[in-house]
C-alpha cells in the first residue's frame, strides 16, 4: 500500500492553519487511534458537494487521511475547490501532500510490486473515472512510472505558482481594503457599519483560511450589535468557526448565548426556524464530540427538515445519520418509537438515509441479525465522516449490547445457539459478550455452559438488604474503632517527626532496622 | 566498688521501707551507670534484696545486668528465669514509679532474646509483664510491640492474638509516663520518635501475624493505622506497611483499599517508593492471571529483597480465586477446562483444586461433576432466616450499641473537660467582644 497518512502530517491537515491555537480541550479526535478504512463505497464528488466552504475541504483532507484508496481523487477535488477561495496556504500543503502520494506510488509502480502496483492503479483508476475533466488521462499512466506520467499530471494539476502570487496578492489587497473601510467605519463611528466591516473582514479571514483571525473579528463584532437579530448572527458566525476550530466547548456557550437573546424566541417563526435548527445541528455535533450521545440525538431530533440547509456545517443527511445512530446507541424502545419511528420531521431526515432507516426499523422490529448486518455494511462510510468516525466502533458496541439486553429482556430462560444466530455469531464469542454484560450489571442472567443456555436470575431482595446491612454494620464498626485509636493517638501525641541527622542519627538507624531486617525474614514464609 | 554498691542496696532498703518510692525513683537512674560498670557482682546485689519489698531496686539491677549483657554475655536461661520471677513477684505499687525503666527492660529482654534465638520463651514473660503494667485492658503500651516481634520470631500466635483482638483506646507512652511523674530522665527524653516508633511498629507487627494467618481483613485495618498515623516525616516502617497495605488490600478487595484524606505522606513520600506495588495494582486490575505473573517475576528481586515474596504470591492466588467467583455469577454450568481456560489457569485439574479448596473454605457454593468434568454453580443458599444467622445480626447490633456508647462517652469527657470549655466560651466572648456575630458559629471544637 502506499504510505498515507503520517501523524505529523495529519495534525497539519486537521488544523493547517493553526500555529498558535488556544489549546483545545476537545482534541481527542487528533488522538484517536489510526482509522483506515479499506472499501467505502461512497460517491466522492456527491459527497464533497453536500458541503461548501472549509466544511467541504476539512471533509476532504480527513478522507484522504483516513482513506488510501480515495486518496488521491480526494485530495484534487480539494485543490479544484481550493483555488476558488484565498486558501493559498491549505492549496500548498495539497499540492505537497499530492506530490508525496504520487512519488510514493510512482515508486511503488517501478518497484512493480504486484500489490502495490494493483492498489495505486485502482487508486489513479478511481480518480480519473470520478473526476470527468481528467478522463482524458489514462487511468493507467497515472499507476506508470511517475517520469511518464508527470507530463499528464501536470496540465491538471501542477502546482501553479503564478496562481499562488496571484492570489496571496489580491488577498492583502482585499485585507487591506477591508482594513481601511473598518478604519472609516471606526472614525465616524457608526455602529451597524463597523459591524459589517468586523464581518466582511472575518468572512475574508476565512476565505483564507485564517480561522483564528476570523474568530476573532467575528467576536468584536458583538459590541457593536444593535439588535437582538445581530446578537444572534453574530453567535452563529462565531459557532461556525468554532466548529471548524473544534472547539466544543465555545460552541456550546455560544449556543446558549443564541438561545437567551430576548428577540430570538420572539422575531417572526419563518427566520426563527431556520436559527433554531442550526443551533441544535451544532448543539447536537457539540455534544457528539463529547460523547454525551443521548443529549446530541436529543438534539439532531429537535432539527426541522425543511430549515435545515446550512452547507458550511453539517449537511442534512449527516443530521440524519448523527442523531439516528446516537438514538440507536442510547434510547430504549418506548423512546425509539416515540422519538424516532413516530417523528414527523425526523423522518424526513431518514428518507435521505434509507439504510439507515432500515436499520432503525429492524432494530425496532428486533430482527437484530439483519439490523447488524447493515450496520457493518455501513461502517466503512461512516468512517470517512470527520465527525462521526471516532465514535463508531463506540456506538456500534452499544447498539450491539442493548440489542442483546433487549432480546433477552422477555425471557426466562434462553437458548444461547438461538441467540447466537439471531446475532450472526458464534456462541464462544456469544458467551463472552453476555459474560460481560452480565459483570457489568447490564443483564440478570447467568449462563449454563453444559446445555448452552442463558438463564434469567431473579434477585432476592430480602437477602441482598440482609447482606448490605450486614456488611454496613461492619464497615461503621471498622471506622469508629479507626476513629476512637485515632483520637486516642492524638491525645497521646503519636506523630512521627523528622529527626535531625546529627542528634538522632542512631535512632533513624534503629527505625530502619526494626523494620527492615530483626521481623521481616518472618514474612517470606507467610 | 563494692561500698558503692552497698550504699546503693542501702539507700534502697531504707527509702522502700519509709515507703518513699517516689524520691527513690527519682534518685535510682542515677547509680544505673555504676550498676552497668558492676556487671560482675549484681547477682550478689540480688540476693540481698527481696522483689516484693524492694521492686525498684531489682528493677535497676536487671536493667543494669541487660544493659551489660554485651560485655557479660550471661546465661540466658538465667536473664530469662529472672525476668519471670520479676514479672510475677513484683510490686506493682512501686512499678508504677517506675513505668518508663520497666518499659526499658522489657525492649532490651526482647533484644538480648532475638539475638540468643529464644524468642519463644520470652512471649509467656511479656504477657504477663502487660497484664501487670497496663491500666486497663485496652490500653496500649510499648510492650506490645515486643510482644509482636516475639511471637513473630517465634512464629507462635496463640498468646498474642487476645490482645491484638482488643481494641485499642488508650495508648500508654513514655513521653506521658515521664510527664506524670515529673521525673527528668535523660535517657528516656532522648527522641520522643521512640513513642511512635513502638506504636508503628505494634501495628506493623500486628499486620503481618494476622497475614500470617490469612485474617487479611483485619492485617488490612492494622496496616491502615500504620500509614494514617500522623506523620511529618515518612517512619521506614511506615512505608514497609504501606507496600503490604496494597498487597492485602489487593489480597481483601481486588483493588486499592480506601485510603483516608489526612495522609499527605503517602502521597508525596511512598508512592514514589513503592512504584513496583503500584505497578502490581494497576496489573491486578487487569484481572489477568498470565500479566499479573510476569509482572511479579519481572519484580520479583524488589519483592524479594522486601521480603513480600510470599505475600506476592498470595496475591497471584487471590486473583484465580477472584476469577473463579466472577465466574460463579455469570455461569450455572462451566466445564473444568473451561474454567482452566477462563482464568488462565494451567490445567482443568489446576483448575478442580482451586475449586475444591474455594467450596471447602465457603468462598464460593458449587458442586463439581467429576464424571463429565463440569462445575454446578450454585447460589449462595443463606436464606437469613436461620437461628445462627438472628444471632449474627443480634451480636453485631450490640457491637455497634456499644461503639456508639463508646463515643458518646468519649464527647461526654470534652464536654466536662474544663479547658474546652473554657476555650469554647472565650472564643464567644472574643466573637461578642469584636462584634462578629456571624463567626459565632465557628466550630467548638477547634
Amino acid at each position: 500500500m502506499p504510505v498515507l497518512p503520517m501523524p505529523p502530517l495529519m495534525q497539519n491537515a486537521v488544523e493547517p492553519m493553526q500555529v498558535d491555537a488556544p489549546p483545545n480541550e476537545d482534541n481527542e479526535n487528533n488522538e484517536e487511534q489510526q482509522i483506515v478504512v479499506e472499501n467505502p463505497t461512497i460517491d466522492l464528488e456527491v459527497y464533497a458537494n453536500q458541503y461548501t466552504g472549509i466544511a467541504r475541504l476539512d471533509r476532504l483532507i480527513y478522507v484522504a487521511d483516513v482513506c488510501p484508496v480515495l486518496a488521491v481523487e480526494a485530495l484534487k477535488m480539494a485543490i479544484t475547490y481550493v483555488q476558488s477561495t484565498y486558501n493559498v496556504k491549505v492549496y500548498q500543503m495539497l499540492h505537497k501532500r499530492l506530490s508525496d502520494l504520487q512519488a510514493a506510488s510512482g515508486a511503488a509502480g517501478a518497484a512493480a510490486v504486484g500489490g502495490d502496483q494493483a492498489a495505486a492503479a485502482a487508486a489513479a483508476a478511481a480518480a480519473a473515472a470520478a473526476l470527468p475533466d481528467i478522463a482524458a488521462q489514462p487511468a493507467a499512466v497515472a499507476a506508470q512510472a511517475n517520469a511518464s506520467s508527470a507530463g499528464g499530471e501536470k496540465d491538471a494539476f501542477a502546482y501553479d505558482a503564478v496562481w499562488v502570487d496571484a492570489k496571496l496578492k489580491k488577498a492583502a489587497l482585499k485585507l487591506e481594503k477591508l482594513d481601511s473601510d473598518l478604519k472609516n467605519y471606526k472614525s465616524n463611528s457608526i455602529k451597524e457599519s463597523i459591524r459589517r466591516g468586523h464581518d466582511d473582514l472575518a468572512d475574508h479571514y476565512l476565505s483564507c483560511g485564517d480561522l483564528t483571525n476570523a474568530l476573532k473579528c467575528y467576536s468584536r463584532a458583538r459590541d457593536y450589535c444593535t439588535s437582538g437579530k445581530h446578537v444572534v448572527n453574530m453567535c452563529l458566525n462565531v459557532i461556525k468557526v468554532s466548529i471548524y476550530l473544534k472547539n466544543w466547548a465555545h460552541v456550546m456557550s455560544y449556543i446558549s448565548k443564541a438561545e437567551s437573546t430576548p428577540d430570538y424566541s420572539e422575531g417572526s417563526k419563518e427566520a426563527n426556524a431556520q436559527v433554531h435548527t442550526r443551533l441544535e445541528c451544532a448543539a447536537g455535533l457539540a455534544e457528539l464530540q463529547q460523547k454525551k450521545y443521548k443529549v446530541a440525538a436529543k438534539h439532531f431530533l429537535a432539527a426541522n427538515f425543511d430549515h435545515c440547509d446550512f452547507p458550511e456545517m453539517i449537511s442534512t443527511s449527516n443530521v440524519a445519520v448523527y442523531g439516528g445512530l446516537c438514538a440507536l446507541a442510547t434510547f430504549d424502545r418506548q423512546e425509539l418509537k416515540r422519538l424516532v419511528i413516530a417523528s414527523t420531521s425526523f423522518k424526513l431526515f431518514l428518507e435521505l438515509e434509507p439504510q439507515l432507516r432500515d436499520i432503525i426499523f429492524k432494530f425496532y422490529e428486533s430482527k437484530y441479525a439483519s439490523c447488524l448486518t447493515l450496520l457493518d455494511e455501513i461502517r466503512d462510510n461512516l468512517l470517512i465522516d470527520m465527525y462521526i468516525a471516532p465514535h463508531v466502533s463506540l456506538l456500534y458496541t452499544k447498539i450491539r449490547n442493548r440489542a442483546l439486553i433487549q432480546y433477552f429482556s422477555p425471557y426466562m430462560s434462553a437458548d444461547m445457539h438461538k441467540m447466537a444466530t439471531a446475532f450472526n455469531s458464534t456462541v464462544g464469542d456469544l458467551e463472552n459478550e453476555v459474560m460481560q454484560l452480565i459483570l457489568d450489571g447490564q443483564i440478570q442472567a447467568r449462563i449454563d455452559s453444559h446445555n448452552k443456555i442463558l438463564y434469567a436470575k431473579e434477585a432476592d431482595q430480602r437477602n441482598s438488604t440482609f447482606e448490605r446491612a450486614l456488611l454496613m454494620g461492619k464497615q461503621y464498626q471498622r471506622h469508629t474503632r479507626m476513629l476512637i485509636l485515632r483520637a486516642a493517638m492524638l491525645k497521646n501525641h503519636i506523630h512521627v517527626k523528622s529527626v535531625s541527622r546529627e542528634s538522632g542519627s542512631n535512632h533513624g538507624a534503629e527505625l530502619c532496622v526494626s523494620a527492615g531486617s530483626s521481623t521481616t525474614a518472618q514474612l517470606a514464609r507467610i | 566498688m563494692g561500698s558503692a554498691l552497698e550504699n546503693y542496696v542501702n539507700q534502697v532498703r531504707t527509702l522502700s521501707a519509709a515507703g518513699s518510692y517516689r524520691e527513690l525513683a527519682d534518685e535510682l537512674p542515677e547509680s544505673l551507670s555504676l550498676l552497668v560498670r558492676n556487671w560482675s557482682i549484681l547477682d550478689n546485689v540480688l540476693e540481698t534484696l527481696d522483689m516484693q519489698q524492694h521492686t525498684l531496686g531489682v528493677l535497676y539491677v536487671l536493667l543494669g545486668k541487660l544493659h551489660s549483657a554485651a560485655t557479660a554475655n550471661p546465661e540466658p536461661m538465667q536473664i530469662i528465669e529472672l525476668m519471670r520471677e520479676f514479672v510475677q513477684r513484683s510490686n506493682l505499687d512501686q512499678l508504677r514509679y517506675a513505668v518508663c525503666p520497666f518499659y526499658e527492660t522489657c525492649h532490651l529482654f526482647t533484644d538480648f532474646l532475638v539475638q540468643h534465638n529464644l524468642s519463644i520463651l520470652g512471649i509467656k514473660v511479656l504477657s504477663l509483664a502487660i497484664d501487670q503494667i497496663r491500666q486497663m485492658e485496652t490500653q496500649l503500651t510499648p510492650i506490645h510491640a515486643d510482644l509482636c516481634q516475639l511471637s513473630l520470631k517465634a512464629k507462635n500466635f496463640n498468646l498474642i492474638l487476645p490482645y491484638l483482638d482488643t481494641d485499642i483506646t488508650d495508648i500508654s507512652t513514655v513521653a506521658a509516663e515521664c510527664k506524670n511523674q515529673q521525673q527528668q530522665q535523660p535517657q528516656h527524653t532522648l527522641d520522643a520518635n521512640n513513642d511512635a516508633k513502638y506504636f508503628l511498629l505494634y501495628y506493623y507487627y500486628g499486620g503481618m501475624i494476622y497475614t500470617a494467618i490469612k485474617n487479611y481483613e483485619r492485617a488490612l485495618y492494622f496496616f491502615e493505622v500504620c500509614i494514617t498515623t500522623p506523620a511529618m516525616a515518612m517512619s521506614h516502617i511506615m512505608l514497609e506497611a504501606y507496600k503490604k497495605f496494597l498487597m492485602v488490600s489487593l489480597i481483601v478487595e481486588g483493588k486499592i483499599a480506601y485510603i483516608p484524606k489526612n495522609t499527605q505522606v503517602i502521597g508525596r513520600f511512598m508512592k514514589p517508593l513503592a512504584s513496583h506495588y503500584h505497578d502490581l495494582v494497576n496489573v491486578y486490575g487487569n484481572s489477568s492471571s498470565e500479566e499479573l505473573r510476569i509482572i511479579i517475576l519481572k519484580y520479583s528481586e524488589a519483592f524479594t529483597r522486601d521480603n513480600n515474596m510470599g505475600l506476592a504470591k498470595q496475591v497471584a492466588t487471590s486473583l484465580y480465586k477472584r476469577n473463579i467467583q466472577r465466574l460463579t455469577k455469570t455461569f450455572l454450568t462451566l466445564s473444568l477446562s473451561d474454567v482452566a481456560s477462563r482464568v488462565q489457569l494451567p490445567s482443568a485439574a489446576e483448575a478442580e483444586r482451586y475449586i475444591l479448596n474455594m467450596i471447602k473454605s465457603g468462598e464460593i457454593f458449587a458442586s463439581i461433576n467429576q464424571k463429565d468434568g463440569m462445575v454446578l454453580f450454585k447460589d449462595d443458599p443463606e436464606q437469613y432466616n436461620l437461628p445462627d444467622m438472628f444471632l449474627n445480626v443480634q451480636t453485631n447490633i450490640t457491637q455497634v450499641l456499644d461503639l456508639v456508647k463508646q463515643i458518646n462517652k468519649m464527647e461526654e469527657e470534652i464536654i466536662l473537660n474544663p479547658m474546652y470549655v473554657k476555650k469554647s466560651l472565650g472564643s464567644q466572648d472574643d466573637d461578642l467582644a469584636s462584634q462578629h456575630p456571624k463567626t459565632y458559629s465557628g466550630d467548638p471544637t477547634d
